[in-house]
């Protein structure tokens, strides 16, 4: 119970320490985030739209992605990665550069196979429509991606819900520096092995609340698209 | 002016079997043509050839005017809205076609007005009674500008009031555009064709004008009204 109340208490004072780890735990996640999506819905949206020849590989590739495990893009980053690797003259091993290009990997495959799917049913319902009016690829693309704006917001919180949870690549990678490269969940790993159980779950606390304001975000823009999407 | 309309030496068909061995229709270049036939005749196929939607594995397509390429409207028997309100789907032809948006809201509300429709502009398209869908889908069909006017049933779900509305509408436009239509039915297509055009099992069985087709010696033809009108 103590270990509790001291957990409560590292929240409610606002402790530097704390809301550093979890500022930076929020920046990676989002910037990571930020350049899936950026990445992940063009690509989708031609998944969806296009006929080609090996799409299908391509499909089971991403899906196939989504099961990836992170210690494994984790290992694999710091080989190619470290001074001996492919990109060693990089020098951004350790640093938050590499986490979000780690969670990068994690998530994009996420936000590409789920919302190629929602695009793809959306896609070939319109297709009969597009024909019609002769709408062009990119239109066609841009019309599909505005429709299923609602349900793609749903898809890109799940990716960022991975991404906040992830810890098995970014501990390699990130090194896990305290003030530079120490997130949500390398803290908790690391405080945990120390028997430093109040940070660790003041950390769990937040991850927790972060987790509840996902989900009601996710809730309320299905409840908003109700009204706005017209469905 | 159209000058032809006419399907020549089509053959189209699914999993290499063949649905049309060299079909050739010479459609009318002046009024309404309506095509008739049993489900699964192939008469949805034709509009879809005709639009453009689908293409004909061989054969051509022949479509001119005095003028360029004459432009197709096409509506079709699935009937599909964007997930956006009435206005926002009727606007959509106009911008991806560059029209600048007071010459979109004036369009739209003309044609809304046009049809007595303007009260359900704000309305979710994909919301609306399957009769009300219906109707806004042949309201879309006028707003862009074409020359030919291609409709898959336009009618099938619509009430007397609105199949009265549109019949008396298409009456008028006759006098300006070419029209080709499905529908399934008989006194409908009594009501208004110049042209009849049936066809069975992806085949033509005959295209006369509608004065003559009642006289017909076509044996599946008088089988056919027989059935659906008497």
């Amino acid at each position: 119970m103590e270990v509790f109340f001291n957990s409560l208490s590292l929240i409610l004072s606002f402790d530097k320490n704390l809301y550093e780890i979890i500022f930076l735990s929020l920046k990676v996640s989002l910037v990571a985030l930020f350049i899936s999506t950026i990445i992940g819905l063009p690509i989708a949206g031609i998944l969806a739209s296009k006929s080609f020849l090996g799409k299908k590989v391509v499909l089971i590739f991403f899906n196939s992605m989504m099961a990836l495990p992170p210690v494994f893009v984790g290992l694999v980053l710091y080989i190619l990665f470290s001074q001996s690797g492919f990109f060693g003259f990089m020098n951004i091993l350790y640093t938050p550069m590499i986490m979000i290009i780690a969670q990068v990997i994690i998530i994009l495959p996420i936000i590409i196979s789920v919302s190629a799917e929602l695009l793809e049913n959306i896609f070939q319902e319109y297709k009969e429509l597009f024909d019609t009016f002769n709408v062009g690829t990119l239109r066609r693309v841009k019309t599909t991606l505005f429709d299923a704006r609602f349900s793609l917001i749903t898809c890109i919180l799940t990716g960022l819900g991975r991404a906040l949870s992830e810890v098995g690549a970014i501990i390699i990678v990130g090194g896990n520096i305290v003030h530079y490269t120490r997130v949500m969940t390398t803290t908790i790993a690391l405080e945990t092995s120390r028997g430093n159980l109040s940070l660790a779950i003041a950390l769990g606390i937040i991850l927790i609340f972060i987790s509840i304001m996902l989900n009601y975000i996710v809730i309320s823009i299905k409840n908003i698209s109700k009204h706005y999407s017209y469905d | 002016m159209i000058k032809k309309i006419s399907l020549k030496n089509i053959n189209f068909g699914f999993n290499q079997k063949f649905f049309f061995k060299n079909l050739s229709i010479n459609f009318g270049t002046k009024g309404i043509s309506v095509i008739i036939g049993p489900n699964g005749s192939g008469k949805s196929l034709i509009t879809k050839l005709l639009k453009g939607i689908i293409f004909p594995h061989s054969g051509e397509i022949q479509l001119s005017s005095e003028k360029a390429t004459p432009k197709i409207s096409y509506l079709s028997q699935k009937i599909t809205f964007l997930r956006r309100d009435v206005h926002s789907n009727l606007a959509y032809p106009l911008v991806i076609r560059d029209y600048q948006n007071e010459q979109i809201k004036l369009k739209v509300s003309e044609v809304l007005k046009n049809f007595n429709f303007l009260d359900k502009v704000n309305f979710s398209a994909r919301s609306l009674s399957k009769g009300n869908k219906q109707f806004l889908a042949f309201i879309r069909s006028q707003i862009i500008q074409y020359d030919i006017l291609v409709l898959d049933e336009p009618c099938s779900n619509l009430d007397f009031e609105s199949i009265k509305i549109i019949e008396k509408y298409l009456l008028n436009l006759k006098k300006e555009k070419k029209i080709i239509m499905v529908t399934h039915d008989m006194f409908q297509a009594m009501r208004l064709a110049d042209e009849i055009i049936i066809i069975n099992n992806g085949e033509l069985i005959e295209a006369s004008k509608k004065k003559d087709i009642l006289k017909s010696k076509n044996s599946f033809t008088q089988n056919f009204f027989t059935k659906h009108v008497f």
